[in-house]
């Protein structure tokens, strides 16, 4: 451009005044009630520069933001960002998320960027608005006529950012030009972790991320500040996993900027520039109408709004495979309870990066399978929160982990008033959505049992009363809670929940709720407690649509359609994404029809409910119901889950013996402790297990049960979600019972008879199924003298003769069983006897007549 | 020296004049012989009578029973063979022959052939009674024949073709073959096991062994009428096969050594009331039809059912029979 005109002098000089005034950091107070790892405090200005160099301040804001949690971060995890201090936004819209929430007015703005805050750093290293995440490239790409080129007028840009940018050398070939005079265009390539630029100009110029079907939904956010200047958001972190072109890990450090836009900052009286916004404070804009630029937070990257960024560093947790990475042995495989899924994941680095330990590697499965595997010889251990129903292994039972199980929800309340932060559960409630008693849509009601029961939950009276202002719209996903399809020990300790409730087991026994509603009929005096939760009704609904009259699926099947595992559930609650499966898809007209999944649900109208774990829901920052423990009415007890709630209830855990699983009565729980907290064990063979592996075994329940049970984000630490095990306080009959069944298995001296020196482990697990050899059960006094072990399992001992047993000592045992042949005989004896007997009659009786 | 053959084409010889076709003229029917007339049958009391035609009836049905499991079972266990043996054969050649997992009970799964014996039997998975019927059956929850492990054969020693009548006579050294899907086996007697005798060695890692499992009565009635198991052990000669894995971990009792199936009770509820309803819809058609209108229909209809109620019935006796 020209050289310095005066006016622009003064511009300059005022700018850097208004830094040094306004760009004072203050530090942040400590001792806030709730943990936060970030919090600072600006004053962030809009300030216009008249034509005659003079300045007004428009407004001047001291704001606080606040970050519950920037270290160890791992992927979807969501963190809790506050504020206060901020303009009231206006113009709300229903989604805040993506180019959603650009016609607003004074949001706070909030992305994940790549890079450092920090001058001192190299400046690829830097954070720049070209390193930040936009979901479209219509966040980032400006065009239009020349007038309304508000960023044009930013006195704190730079003169390129001002200029009209398709003249300038550098202009990619992809995007268009548009005739200068009357258009403007403002670029703002992305710069992936790669290192190529995108121009983000169209749709074809944009990172693969973010195409507008992603796999996964925006998380960058444009949030809204209340009339008294605060805001809260949960924000979703994306890590390399689900956004390589962001590129955030362990590694590459990242930053979360938050901008509460102020408005434009103008160079000169330019009408557009100079908006102050067309709607009021608190406001909301559901018609999605257009607001003023100069307010609005889709110029963000505008110098002007950039400034009065706070840079909050964030630090991210290894990935989910950094052993496989990092750890070449083989891993130890344990098997069984996904509630422990959160805690292994941070635990395992502890284990597969030091030489002195082994790789341990949790594998998700259902526990009675996992137990299964303990008799067949293929786990090491099995994490379960139930004892085996039957075994034919003695089991040893090592209190590992206390958690639990919890009903996350997302609801909006209607009016764009925000998001529904408590919601109260009985069980009967859950009773009535795991049972499909509610309809759903008005042609179920021809169902028979279901003719007078509201169509969801929402119009659920009972429900109502307990939470009131919700809508009562009523939807199909409304009608049902996410669950699992498959055999769980959560699925006991759910239905276990139900059973301890008179007026829920009332209910499932055929009674009427006082407002009328019958359970289902096909599920009417359904056994609980129960590990699985079937789908029993086979009522298939009249439809006009097309594909229903093809596909004849049971209809409140498909509206239930549980899935197989936890996380899954935990996800969709996350998205919003309901997995009713009553969605008509084919891919061209001449396919056939088949059902999917319905679309995500729109912001604003979310409701859905799903069963998860406490360690899930704690990082994908879900919200969880409270349940009500005791009571009814309006005087019941609710409890929500916490750690104090869940140590209550944890005192309460018995075992039947030593060795045994920590259970819960739920018949007579304390009303305070909240009734979803399940112990999950590790469960291992007292004998017969290899000396490694039991030391293994051993090794693993010490650790956790330890260090493992040090509260924090690190590596083998616990996450939250989870009680720490102490040997003091309520957990402490917990942690003698883990130090004592560590001791037990290894051991290996339980019951059983094991061989002194075990040798190397045969792999006929792998050579003959799962039919592993194993040591010999206990026979008849035999001990087998070295050798390889060789009993099939899974045989009750009296018959193992048949099949192996030990060594020169062992004797074989016939089995005996006398029925065949006096069958045999018997036939034989009555065959004869007729055949005989009969003429002999004949001439007897004949003759005696001749006489 | 050469040989003249005739000609048969050769004009016949002359002066040989073939006779002329005699008529054959049927002797004059002869007046039939006066039959002298029956002495009237001396009645039976009724109640004799009764006991009479219960006593012939008990026995029709004890005989036809006994007749069923040594006789005509015999004949359906070689018509099982057979079709067991086409399909593996199919199977082995099509590579489809099962080697792992979970297999339907009642498929085929090896060829055991002991030459010794003259035993040719095609293995069926599967112990419960029922599939013991088509021949000896591999117990589900041990490794399949030729693979690293223990495998456990179970045969019948006295019904339905009784393929395992003579096992207990092997003696050590004897071979067995064992065909399936993973190729041919060759396996060695190391011996007869009884009540108190010692078991055998332990297996080495990678080791296999085939027990062959079948039960032995005493006494007269011996052969029709064992009492209690009797084991051969035979080892692998050569290199073991392993298989995918995915075996069942254990088996329901009725698969085990000398248990009865009770899970056909419903099955043989259902024949029995069939075999009521036949038998008594002969007894009406009998009395307004002539009896050899009657008893092609019913003969056919009642066997039938006879056969499939035997069936169900034997399957309540000890497996191993």
């Amino acid at each position: 451009m020209t050289a310095f005109s005066p006016r622009r002098l003064a511009a300059l000089v005022v700018a850097v005044g208004t830094v040094l005034l306004t760009g004072v950091v203050t530090a942040a107070p400590a001792g806030a009630a709730d943990p936060v790892d970030y919090r600072q405090t600006k004053t962030l200005t809009r300030e216009h520069v008249a034509t005659d160099g003079t300045t007004t301040t428009v407004d001047s804001r001291e704001v606080t933001v606040q970050v519950d949690r920037t270290q160890s971060l791992r992927g979807r995890e969501r963190i809790h960002v506050s504020w206060s201090g901020a303009r009231p936004s206006a113009g709300r819209s229903a989604d805040p998320y993506g180019f959603n929430g650009m016609n607003q007015e004074y949001p706070v703005v909030i992305l994940q960027c790549r890079g450092v805050d920090d001058a001192s750093a190299p400046e690829a290293e830097q954070v720049r608005p070209e390193t930040c995440w936009t979901s479209t490239y219509l966040q980032r790409y400006a065009a239009g006529v020349v007038s309304a080129g508000v960023w044009r007028h930013d006195r704190y840009a730079s003169d390129e950012d001002r200029a009209d940018q398709e003249t300038l050398p550098g202009w990619p070939a992809e995007c268009g030009l548009l005739p200068g005079s009357v258009f403007a265009q403002h670029l703002l390539p992305f710069e992936a972790a790669s290192g190529t630029v995108y121009p983000s100009c169209s749709n074809t110029t944009i990172a693969p991320e973010s195409a507008i079907d992603a796999a996964l939904p925006p998380a960058d956010i444009a949030a809204f500040t209340n009339l008294d200047g605060t805001g809260d958001v949960q924000f979703e972190m994306r890590t390399s996993t689900e956004n390589e072109s962001l590129g955030c890990s362990s590694e590459v450090p990242c930053t979360l900027v938050v901008i509460p836009i102020m408005g434009l900052s103008c160079l000169d009286a330019d009408p557009a520039c100079l908006q102050t916004g067309d709607f009021a404070p608190g406001s909301s804009n559901l018609s999605d109408v257009g607001v003023d630029d100069a307010v609005s937070p889709r110029f963000w990257w505008s110098e002007s709004n950039w400034r009065n960024r706070f840079s909050v560093p964030l630090d991210f947790a290894l990935p989910p495979d950094a052993c496989d990475v990092l750890d070449s042995r083989a891993p130890v495989g344990m098997y069984g309870s996904e509630l422990l899924n959160q805690a292994s994941l941070q635990w395992a680095p502890a284990y597969c990066l030091r030489a002195d330990r082994f790789k341990f590697q949790h594998n998700r499965m259902p526990e009675s399978s996992a137990l299964r595997l303990l008799g067949t010889g293929d786990a090491v251990a099995a994490f379960v929160s139930d004892a085996a129903r039957s075994s034919t292994v003695d089991l040893a039972y090592a209190p590992t982990a206390v958690t639990g199980f919890g009903v996350a929800f997302v609801a909006d309340l209607p009016d764009n008033a925000g998001e529904l932060t408590q919601l109260r559960m009985t069980p009967r409630l859950l009773a009535k959505l795991l049972t499909q008693s509610y309809p759903a849509t008005n042609d179920v009601r021809a169902h028979e049992g279901l003719e007078n029961n509201p169509l969801a939950l929402n119009t659920d009276p009972e429900f109502l009363e307990l939470n009131p202002g919700l809508s009562t719209v009523a939807a199909e996903a409304k009608a049902t809670i996410l669950s699992l399809s498959e055999a769980s020990d959560v699925m006991t300790a759910v239905t276990g929940y139900l059973a301890a409730d008179p007026e829920a087991m009332a209910f499932l026994g055929g009674e009427p709720d006082p407002w009328g509603m019958r359970v289902n009929p096909s599920y009417q005096d359904i056994d609980v407690p129960r590990e699985d939760w079937p789908m029993l009704d086979t009522y298939v609904r009249e439809s006009t649509r097309e594909c229903e009259q093809l596909i004849r699926s049971p209809y409140l099947g498909l509206v239930a359609a549980p899935v197989n595992s936890l996380r899954k559930i935990s996800e969709a609650v996350l998205d919003a994404w309901p997995n009713v499966q009553t969605q008509c898809t084919r891919s061209t007209t001449t396919d056939p029809w088949k059902f999917g999944r319905i679309a995500r649900q729109n912001y604003g109208v979310r409701f859905m409910l799903g069963l998860v774990s406490l360690g899930d829901a704690e990082r994908y920052g879900l919200r969880t119901a409270e349940l009500r423990t005791a009571g009814t009415g309006p005087g019941a007890t609710f409890v929500a889950p916490s750690v104090a709630t869940m140590s209550t209830a944890v005192a309460q855990a018995t075992q039947t013996a030593p060795g045994k699983p920590f259970t819960f009565d739920r018949t007579s729980l304390d009303p305070t402790g909240y009734p979803g907290t399940m112990v999950v064990s590790t469960a291992a063979r007292v004998s017969g297990l290899d000396a490694a592996d039991a030391g293994h075994v051993a090794q693993f329940i010490r650790t956790a049960t330890t260090e493992g049970q040090i509260s924090g984000p690190g590596n083998g630490q616990l996450p939250d979600g989870f009680v720490p095990i102490a040997s003091t306080g309520p957990t402490a009959a917990l942690y003698a019972a883990a130090q004592q069944a560590a001791s037990t298995i290894e051991a290996q001296k339980g019951p059983a008879v094991a061989p002194p020196t075990t040798p190397a482990t045969v792999p006929l697990g792998a050579a003959t199924g799962s039919l592993a050899v194993r040591p010999p059960a206990p026979r008849s006094g035999g001990v087998p003298v070295g050798g390889t072990p060789q009993t099939v399992d899974g045989l009750p001992a009296p018959a193992s003769a048949d099949v192996e047993a030990a060594g020169p000592s062992g004797t074989t045992v016939a089995q005996e069983s006398g029925a065949g042949g006096t069958a045999v005989k018997a036939t034989l004896g009555l065959a004869l006897a007729g055949v005989l007997g009969a003429p002999l009659l004949r001439s007897l009786a004949t003759r005696r007549r001749a006489s | 020296m050469s040989v003249v053959e005739a000609n048969p084409f050769a004009p016949p010889e002359p002066g040989r004049v073939l006779p002329p076709p005699e008529r054959r003229v049927r002797a004059p029917r002869r007046p039939p012989r006066p039959v002298p007339p029956r002495l009237p049958r001396p009645t039976m009391p009724e109640a004799a009578s009764v006991a009479y035609t219960a006593m012939l009836l008990v026995a029709a049905l004890a005989g036809w029973a006994l007749l069923q499991l040594f006789v005509l079972g015999g004949l359906s266990q070689t018509r099982a063979q057979q079709v067991l043996h086409a399909e593996l054969r199919q199977q082995l050649a099509a590579e489809t022959a099962p080697t792992g997992g979970s297999i339907t009970p009642g498929d085929p799964v090896a060829l055991l052939v002991i030459p010794t014996l003259g035993v040719r039997q095609v293995v069926v998975e599967g112990t419960a009674s029922g599939d013991l019927t088509a021949g000896p059956g591999h117990r589900r929850d041990t490794a399949l024949p030729g693979q690293a492990g223990v495998s456990l054969v179970y045969g019948r020693s006295a019904a339905y073709g009784a393929p395992f009548r003579s096992v207990a006579l092997l003696r050590a050294g004897d071979g067995l073959q064992v065909t399936t899907g993973q190729g041919e086996f060759v396996y060695r007697v190391d011996g007869v096991r009884r009540a108190g005798d010692p078991l055998p060695a332990a297996l080495d890692a990678g080791a296999a062994r085939i027990t062959l499992v079948t039960s032995e009565g005493d006494g007269p009635l011996a052969s029709i009428t064992p009492v209690r198991t009797v084991y051969v052990d035979a080892m692998l000669v050569g290199e073991a096969a392993t298989g995918p894995g995915g075996r069942p971990a254990g088996v329901p009792d009725a698969e085990k050594a000398l248990a009865a199936d009770r899970s056909v009770l419903p099955q043989l509820a259902l024949c029995l009331q069939g075999l009521l309803l036949a038998v008594a819809a002969t007894a009406v058609a009998l009395r307004r039809l002539p009896g050899r209108a009657v008893w092609p229909v019913a003969a056919g209809i009642v066997v039938a059912l006879a056969w499939a109620s035997t069936d169900a019935a034997a399957q309540l006796l000890p497996n191993l029979l």
